[in-house]
């Protein structure tokens, strides 16, 4: 079987001691199988010639996908802090397809056809302080609740008040993959309202998983375990399920309210989980393959890239497997302390952004700190187009991507103008190659939200806070 | 002579009526007006590993594939603050997998459970290896339909072998909210006393950070924590072992903000000793310390200015002490000139930094806002925040002058950088230095707006002011508080609370001692009782 093996950040080395992971977490079941067995994939080959196991061949419903359409993707990625929008901000030319990438966009040259930059909107947010609220209405174009996170100089705030906006086209998706989404990070760390950005519903922040190791585990567990063996797990989770919901169902109610929607909302992650059970994997892609990921720390801030680098393997796969379609990389989080090391760069990222556009080493740095960001944006892009699509063409084709941040600017924390960046046409929704700027004409980020989800198909006209969003964003599509 | 707290008396007020008299015999339980809220509570990471380990032998660390709990006050288990989603449940399954298939292998510990051997299946056995288990896990007796569920759910798994079975059955009731959470059901319609095992349940994870042993449950089941000598005797019981000093450590660590210390890091170009296995030993030194004073002298004093540590030669070698005497980490004498307990740890002076220089604001502000629970208001939002670069020919308190030659800085940084000061002996990775920026250091500072006003230099001397502060100890009470019921004081209820927990704290001779005071919590009304649903 061909190993898809992990691509390496230029300049680093691979780490000592890479290896397959567990494939299978149950010990149990781990110590009876035969190896050999396990690494069988379940994939069709390029000319649709199922290589699959038999109970795929009767179990398994055939998507009906050539009906609808392609089968359109949504990423999202997020870096912390805000940017040097001089830096930033391309150069126009004569029309908004003549423009010039900035110092901190240069790595998205070769991208350049493929992208649209957005400038000049307002990042919508409220409650909480200009990180809690940046973080939280970026996705979500909503104010965050009281609740009990204290920020700097502002009253203590909780989650937004509505989904995210990849919820929503996840909510869209005409056809349920095995994974609604997939949410990951770079060592976000730890649990609170400045590091979380993708929200099921208001007050239901969907946390990102940190470790490479621990993603491959849950997410590929169907490739890298033998059909046999997962057929049966799939039977004995289902009954386990069953009866934990059970439960759930039972105290929620003798339960007052308050506690109830607790009890209901662990009771829906539960229905969630147990509906992959029912939900076959379909590999209609030989692009698909069980990947392998290196050792690596989920928190040694040098670890930091290496950790990035394997997220977006991973991400990509994922995609390429049809296992979800709405997916996002959060790179740190607002108020990010991470330390660029291997750029040279000692400050913690969070105290360089506060100070002042007078002193140029600061703002020499935090463009480095962009471009490095822009850079990874451009390898998530790469990863897309070299990976075929099982329908023709590449992943990238059917992708829209969005680069997004929680502020415009760290040392005022003002989010007017923040960084935009998308990439990918979503299936020819969306013309690229372009620059925009909105300056100057009061529109707000949530439009650009209603924009991208008619790009993605759902033909919502509004999104978010309604009273900030006015439609759909003019001369986006 | 009774004494009775009302709860119309603000809490100042209270602090000087009821405070401090350990000779007034009080009503059992204490401050009984008004309970305040009981939110469903989940059990957290740290005492969901130690149970899950305590049930089926993994390793709590099992506990570290569950998302982060959610953090706010300083703690980690408060309650409003909490979220769950699919990846919660994705990784509660996993684990429970995990700890089912462990003890499906370990027919010694299924005997001990069950009191017979099920694995081969015989359906006497299973049945009580489902009660026996289901109650240690649920902590409290299965009912009729729970039990005949889980039979349910044996004779689904059991396929192939008998194990099968119980490890379906141990994966189910480990997912199940009964264990998870912390579910207190019930249908009195006024503020009524916590049944038994609930109450258990509260004393055990209160005091252990585990769910109630056998003991406990036994306990329970006979009437014996229906009295307060019976809930005392247990209480005792429980604060003697070595899981209440893990306890005390895991709260004391969380109110010290020292949970994220095993991952900093510093500027190694700056701060050249500092190397990958520098965080991990400061933090485990002042795990040993803190339990060693648990079990030796659990008082506050002792925490603020004990001239003591633990290091190993490697730890002894970066602080530039000699070498203990024996292997692993030993409890060392240190100058009392020089150190203070917590104070004047690495870990402690390490995180209260930044990567490449000491921060005077953040170790004054912890001082403040953790010890005297009166954090200073932020920046005005107008004022861009930059901290000073690092100059090697400028001392730290030097390039920090402008907080006080600018007005609209100095209003709140007066209140933290001159305590900051004091700590200037110690450099950002919490090594002693003589010299900082070419010049000899001066830290002297200054304690003020506190009741233990006054000049202070170095470590030690504001150390002792500390630790005879009563706002210090009411703060600390208060911090408790926080951890022991999940949540933010609130009620005129909750403040009487707060104002016993001081009293019990503080003692007659004003020690501070740790242990009165968790003992004391059990004896609060809301400890004991709770209001009826919905009334939240």
């Amino acid at each position: 079987m061909t190993r898809w093996t992990t691509k390496r950040q230029s300049g680093q080395e691979p780490s000592k001691g890479s290896r397959t992971l567990p494939r299978w977490s149950a010990a149990s079941e781990a110590r009876r199988l035969p190896t050999q067995l396990s690494r069988r994939a379940v994939l069709r080959g390029a000319g649709g010639a199922a290589i699959a196991l038999p109970w795929l061949e009767a179990m398994a419903p055939r998507r009906a996908q050539a009906a609808t359409g392609p089968v359109k993707r949504f990423v999202v990625m997020f870096s912390a802090n805000g940017t040097i929008p001089s830096a930033w901000a391309p150069t126009p030319g004569t029309s908004e397809t003549d423009f010039t990438l900035s110092p901190i966009l240069a790595p998205l040259e070769a991208h350049k056809a493929d992208i649209v930059i957005v400038g000049g909107l307002e990042q919508k947010g409220g409650g909480g302080d200009g990180h809690q609220n940046g973080m939280g209405g970026m996705l979500t174009g909503q104010m965050l609740n009281s609740g009990p996170f204290a920020g700097v100089g502002a009253p203590p705030a909780g989650w937004p008040m509505g989904a995210s906006v990849d919820q929503r086209i996840a909510d869209g998706l005409a056809v349920p993959t095995q994974l609604r989404s997939l949410e990951l990070g770079v060592q976000v760390g730890s649990a609170d309202n400045w590091g979380r950005m993708i929200y099921r519903a208001a007050n239901q922040p969907l946390p990102p998983d940190d470790d490479p190791a621990s993603v491959y585990g849950r997410v590929f567990s169907d490739l890298h375990t033998d059909t046999a063996v997962l057929a049966r797990l799939r039977r004995r989770r289902k009954s386990i399920l069953d009866g934990v919901g059970a439960q759930f169902t039972r105290l929620s109610a003798r339960v007052g309210s308050a506690d109830r929607q607790r009890v209901d909302a662990h009771l829906t992650a539960v229905q969630e989980i147990e509906k992959r059970l029912t939900t076959d994997l379909v590999v209609n892609n030989p692009a698909c393959k069980n990947p392998t990921v290196s050792a690596v720390s989920a928190t040694a801030n040098d670890a930091f890239p290496m950790a990035g680098a394997l997220q977006m393997d991973l991400l990509t796969m994922a995609l390429a497997c049809d296992i979800t379609r709405v997916a996002s990389l959060q790179w740190s989080r607002s108020v990010s302390q991470t330390r660029f090391t291997w750029l040279n760069i000692t400050q913690g990222h969070h105290d360089l952004s506060h100070r002042p556009d007078t002193e140029p080493d600061a703002v020499a740095n935090l463009t480095t700190i962009n471009n490095w960001y822009a850079q990874q944006f451009a390898g998530l892009i790469s990863r897309l187009k070299a990976t075929p699509d099982g329908a023709g063409g590449t992943l990238f084709d059917n992708t829209l991507l969005l680069w997004c941040n929680e502020l415009a600017k760290g040392n005022t924390h003002s989010r007017q103008g923040a960084p935009y960046v998308l990439a990918g046409s979503a299936g020819g929704a969306l013309r690229t190659g372009r620059s925009l700027s909105y300056d100057g004409q009061g529109l707000p980020h949530n439009n650009l939200l209603v924009s991208i989800l008619n790009a993605m198909g759902v033909p919502d006209t509004t999104f978010g806070k309604p009273d900030w969003c006015t439609g759909s964003l003019t001369g986006l599509l | 002579m009774l004494r009775k707290c009302s709860a119309l008396i603000a809490l100042s007020a209270l602090l000087g009526a009821c405070g401090g008299d350990e000779t007034v015999r009080e009503t059992f339980p204490l401050c009984a007006d008004d309970p305040g809220p009981a939110p469903l509570r989940r059990m957290t990471r740290f005492e969901y590993g130690r149970t899950l380990s305590d049930l089926t032998g993994v390793p709590a660390s099992v506990a570290d594939q569950l998302p982060p709990d959610e953090e706010t006050l300083g703690f980690d288990d408060i309650a409003d603050a909490y979220s769950v989603s699919s990846l919660h449940a994705a990784r509660y399954l996993d684990v429970a997998e995990l700890a089912a298939a462990t003890l499906a292998a370990d027919a010694t510990r299924q005997t001990a459970v069950a009191d017979c051997d099920p694995s081969a299946g015989d359906a006497t056995c299973v049945s009580k290896f489902i009660a026996a288990f289901g109650r240690r896990a649920w902590r409290r007796p299965l009912d009729a339909d729970e039990l005949q569920a889980m039979q349910q759910i044996y004779a689904d798994t059991a396929d192939p072998s008998p194990t099968d079975g119980l490890a379906g059955v141990v994966a189910t009731i480990l997912q199940s909210p009964q264990f998870i959470y912390r579910p207190e059901p019930t249908t009195e319609t006024k503020v009524a006393p916590l049944e038994p095992y609930a109450l258990a349940t509260r004393l055990s994870l209160l005091l252990t950070g585990a769910g109630p042993d056998d003991a406990l449950l036994a306990a329970a089941e006979s009437g014996g924590l229906d009295t307060e000598s019976g809930l005392l005797a247990q209480t005792d019981r429980l604060l003697a072992g070595t899981r209440a000093a893990e306890l005390f450590v895991h709260v004391a660590t969380q109110w010290w903000e020292l949970g994220s210390v095993p991952t900093l890091d510093k500027d190694r170009a700056l701060y050249r000793t500092w190397t990958d296995a520098t965080p991990g030993a400061l933090a485990e030194e002042t795990s040993l310390f803190l339990a060693d004073a648990w079990q030796a002298k659990p008082n506050l004093a002792a925490l603020l200015t004990a001239p003591v540590t633990f290091v190993d030669a490697d730890l002894a070698a970066y602080y530039g002490l000699p070498a203990p005497a024996g292997a692993g980490f030993q409890r060392v004498d240190l100058d009392p000139a020089r150190a203070a307990g917590l104070l004047t740890q690495g870990s402690f002076l390490a995180e209260h930094a930044k990567a490449d220089q000491t921060s005077p604001v953040l170790r004054g502000k912890f001082v403040r806002a953790k010890l005297f629970c009166s954090p200073p208001k932020p920046p005005p939002p107008d004022i861009v925040v930059r901290p000073p670069d690092v100059d090697p020919r400028l001392s730290t308190r030097q390039r920090f002058a402008q907080h006080t030659a600018d007005d609209r800085c100095a209003s709140c940084h007066l209140l933290m950088d001159p305590i900051g000061f004091a700590f200037e002996h110690y450099d950002a990775g919490g090594r002693w230095r003589d010299i900082d920026g070419g010049q000899p250091v001066d830290a002297t500072g200054d304690l003020t707006g506190t009741d233990v006003d006054g000049a202070l230099d170095g470590v030690p001397s504001l150390a002792a002011r500390l630790a005879g502060s009563a706002e210090v100890a009411n703060c600390t009470a208060t911090q408790w508080f926080r951890y022991a019921f999940g949540r933010a004081e609130q009620s005129q209820g909750d403040l009487c609370t707060v104002a016993k927990l001081a009293a019990a704290f503080k003692g007659t001779n004003g020690d501070g001692d740790f242990k009165k005071m968790v003992r004391a919590t059990v004896r609060m009304a809301p400890f004991r009782n709770r209001p009826p649903e919905g009334m939240q």
